[in-house]
């Protein structure tokens, strides 16, 4: 574990290092290459003494690292003139929701994702299993967007049950459970799609783990021993099946995090970290672009930071490997 | 408690067991050994109801009475009760045969429905001397040994009446296996235990009663000490003879071929050497006689020269004093004795160069009257003196093919052919410049061999070899028994070694008798 950490601190300093590093190498200097050209002119002066601190262009490059990483330290990521707020803040407000739709979205679809691949494994070749292969194999050639789209047109054009964006009902007056349920409903449409986008790969994993475990030697002790069904099942195949699907589950957390954030988040305009770049692309805020990244990567080397102590959980023969 | 009645299992096409008939009663441990492939683990998974889990397509045929029961017949539901509680299995222990992410402790304890079974496996691990410390490890973390102790724990748990264990000795060393046999024996007192092993130091510790698969057929079986001691059947004896157990001396010899097993009459036949006509076409069935089923044609290894009641006086000294043995197919029989002892007598007896004063000689079971030369094709003798068997007026071609001229049965290229054949057989060069030279031209080594292509160019069958190596060197001497050895695992030849030297005996013979004073008695060699 010990080298993990190492490798895990080495990782972040790269991070933030690039991040020091790139606007510096950029031709001109780093104020006006991420605000533009002719931004001194036009900042009022208290602006422009809060990006001078950040940025202290007129100290040596070491001293500006160390200020720099002090300022990180700090929570200062840099100031937004698009929002005219510091970017800190902006992230502040923006990345719960991505958390709260990306968490959901990823524990919910992994359960379904799991049992159903071990149901459908188990039953190879009867008819749920193909009925489940076939609908789920087809359903995961529309690309995410699309699925989205079709989510937004069906439950919320055609149906008009469901609230098509945002989080929250604008100037509804709600209070107390009404707030919460007015937010829950935003939720639904956005994280239900995100949810049957993320269950095929899941889905096909654990059943393909499981045809090659079912076929295991402790399975046939299993079945000797005279166990029930669901314990061989579950407790057997399905406890074996877990190792790849958490591996797996773990390296796509990345991709993860770009279709549920970027493509969901777009498509029904949810205030999430995926709308926030999106915005700040159209609009050429680098500030905020260039936190939201560092907060992202950030935010995928932790959870492999909680992967890596998952695995030797749920895998002993790791531990033993290291 | 188990009887299998005709079962026969196969996989689509592929018929794995093909008729078997057996019974396990209370008590009873029953040895099933035999090379891989034959279909032992298939009868074990057979016996659990398990095979359908391993390979699509199975049909399976014949009963398997457990108790009363016919479980080839019981419902998935109906097996489950039966498995693990009344018949549990030891498994092969392979890669993965326990679950490989979970403790083996819990792994025992799911077999037991209360909840409190922590103090009943203790005392199981305590019985097979397996720290309970170490019960609670991943299985990559234990030994071999020890995850065979923890299966066995597993199996005996419930105290099942009948076990069965599929190789449970395998990838074990000398010494964890025999603690492992010995644990074995404690547990499966009271209990019917079916062992499939080919492992037979296993099987002769372990089982009192053993039968033996070939090609999914049962071959042989009996009491576990009559098969070891006295295998009938062929492939049992060969078997035997290619592994290397702690008491055999002989060296080691295989089967001739390679496995392979025909549906065509015996499945034994390509393999066998003494297969007639009728092993081609119809296949053997079990039969007992004296306590000892066989399945084979000629009723077992056949003997080629019976001697029985031989005597010989010279000048009023009884040198042979009422002498019976048999030679048997593919044997090696070994007459030790002091030089003028006799035994030289006896070889000339049985070769019809010297009368007997009483008794007779039988020939695959029929007395010889007369020694023509239906007989020496049959028997051949080579012996001690090289140098006085082979003429030095002919050449080595001429010598060798000698006994075909005076069979004339050959025309000449066949005689040469024939010739190079014998002479490759033995280790010689078939070129012209070899065929064409004179003995006094090779060693004494070449010479040996030379006269044993003689003795092998009429194919008998049987060989009498009197003091063959004596006057050779150690090295050359080793070699010409490993030739021995090798020709007589390929022809089935039954061999009668003469000798003064123990150690010459002990390495050739399956069986050693001394003569002494007139009076041969079998010796045990350790
Ligand atoms: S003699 Fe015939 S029946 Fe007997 S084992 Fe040989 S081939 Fe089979």
């Amino acid at each position: 574990m010990n080298k993990r950490w190492v490798s895990y601190i080495i990782a972040f300093f790269i991070i933030i290092s690039l991040n020091f590093a790139i606007p510096r190498l950029l031709p001109g200097d780093p104020v006006s290459a991420i605000y533009g050209e002719d931004v001194m002119v036009k900042l009022s002066e208290d602006v422009k003494e809060y990006i001078n601190s950040a940025y202290n262009i007129d100290k040596p490059v070491i001293s500006q690292y160390f200020l720099y990483l002090a300022s990180l330290f700090k929570g200062n990521l840099g100031y937004s003139l698009y929002y005219k707020q510091s970017v800190g803040k902006l992230l502040m407000s923006y990345m719960p929701f991505t958390l709260l739709l990306m968490g959901l979205a990823v524990i919910i679809s992994s359960f379904f994702a799991f049992i159903l691949g071990i149901e459908s494994g188990w039953r190879r070749g009867k008819k749920i299993d193909l009925f489940l292969l076939y609908s789920i194999i087809i359903s995961s050639g529309f690309p995410s967007f699309f699925i989205a789209a079709l989510f937004l047109i069906f439950f919320g054009i055609t149906l008009g049950a469901l609230p098509m964006q945002g989080a929250r009902t604008a100037y509804s007056g709600f209070t107390g459970f009404g707030i919460t349920s007015d937010f829950l409903k935003h939720l639904v449409l956005p994280l239900s799609s995100l949810i049957f986008i993320l269950i095929p790969p899941g889905y096909f994993l654990t059943r393909n783990a499981m045809l090659s475990n079912i076929k295991e030697p402790y399975i046939l002790l299993a079945r000797a021993k005279g166990l029930s069904d669901s314990k061989i099942r579950y407790g057997h195949a399905g406890r074996n099946s877990l190792i790849p699907f958490v591996t797996q589950t773990g390296m796509r957390m990345g991709t993860i995090i770009v279709t549920g954030s970027l493509f969901i988040e777009m498509v029904f305009s949810y205030p999430g970290m995926g709308s926030l770049i999106y915005n700040s692309i159209l609009n050429r805020d680098y500030p905020v672009l260039q936190g939201s990244l560092l907060i992202v990567t950030f935010l995928v080397l932790i959870i492999n930071f909680f992967m890596d102590i998952l695995y030797v959980k749920i895998d002993p023969r790791i531990k033993y490997a290291h | 408690m188990l009887k299998v009645k005709n079962l026969r299992t196969s996989y689509g096409k592929n018929e794995i067991l093909k008729g078997l008939d057996f019974e396990v009663s209370k008590e009873d441990i029953v040895a099933v050994i035999g090379e891989s492939g034959t279909g032992k683990t298939t009868l074990a998974l057979a016996i659990m109801g398990l095979l359908r889990y391993q390979q699509d397509n199975v049909k399976i045929s014949g009963e398997i009475v457990f108790n009363g029961i016919d479980l080839s017949r019981l419902k998935e539901d109906e097996l489950k009760k039966i498995r693990w509680s009344k018949i549990s299995i030891v498994f092969q222990n392979v890669d993965n045969i326990l679950n490989p992410v979970i403790p083996v402790f819990k792994q025992i304890k799911e077999i037991l429905n209360s909840n409190d079974g922590t103090s009943i496996i203790n005392d199981m691990l305590e019985k097979m001397d397996f720290p309970v410390s170490r019960a609670y490890a991943y299985p990559y973390q234990l030994s071999m040994g020890e995850k065979q102790k923890v299966m066995l724990a597993m199996a005996y748990i419930l105290n099942p009446e009948f076990v069965i264990l599929d190789e449970p000795t395998s990838a074990l060393d000398f010494e964890s296996k025999n603690n492992l046999i010995k644990i074995i024996k404690e547990l499966s007192s009271q209990k019917a235990v079916l062992l499939a092993t080919h492992d037979l130091d296993t099987a002769q510790n372990i089982s009192n009663k053993t039968v033996v698969l070939y090609g999914g057929n049962i071959i042989e079986s009996g009491s576990t000490k009559d098969v070891f001691t006295n295998p009938r059947h062929p492939y049992t004896r060969g078997l035997i003879r290619s592994y290397p157990s702690e008491t055999r001396t002989k060296d080691l010899q295989g089967i001739k071929g390679n496995p392979g097993f025909t549906d065509n009459g015996c499945c034994f036949w390509p393999r066998c050497t003494q297969a007639i006509q009728i092993c081609k076409e119809e296949k053997p069935l079990l039969t007992e006689s004296n306590g000892r089923k066989i399945a084979c044609h000629r009723y077992g290894i056949i003997p080629l020269v019976s001697v029985s009641r031989i005597k010989k006086t010279y000048e009023n000294r009884s040198i042979l004093k009422s002498i019976s043995f048999d030679v048997y197919e593919g044997e090696t029989l070994t007459i030790l004795g002091r030089s003028g002892s006799g035994k030289t007598t006896l070889a000339k007896i049985i070769m019809g160069l010297i009368k007997p004063d009483d008794g007779e000689i039988c020939l695959e079971n029929m007395k010889v009257t007369c020694w023509d030369s239906a007989f020496y094709k049959k028997v051949q003798m080579i012996f001690q003196d090289t140098r006085a068997a082979l003429s030095h007026r002919l050449n080595i071609l001429e010598s060798v093919t000698e006994p075909l001229l005076i069979q004339k049965c050959k025309s000449n290229e066949e005689m040469v052919d024939a010739a190079k054949q014998v002479l490759s057989e033995v280790g010689l060069p078939g070129s012209d410049d070899f065929l064409y030279s004179y003995p006094h031209h090779l060693s004494g080594g070449e010479l040996q061999r030379v006269v044993i292509a003689r003795a092998l160019i009429l194919s008998p069958r049987v060989l009498i070899a009197d003091e063959p190596t004596s006057a050779l060197d150690p090295s050359i001497q080793a070699k010409v028994l490993k030739l021995l050895n090798q020709i007589q695992e390929q022809r089935g030849l039954g061999m009668l070694f003469i000798t003064h030297d123990l150690g010459v005996a002990r390495k050739v013979s399956d069986r050693v008798m001394e003569i002494n004073n007139g009076i041969l008695k079998e010796k045990i060699l350790r």
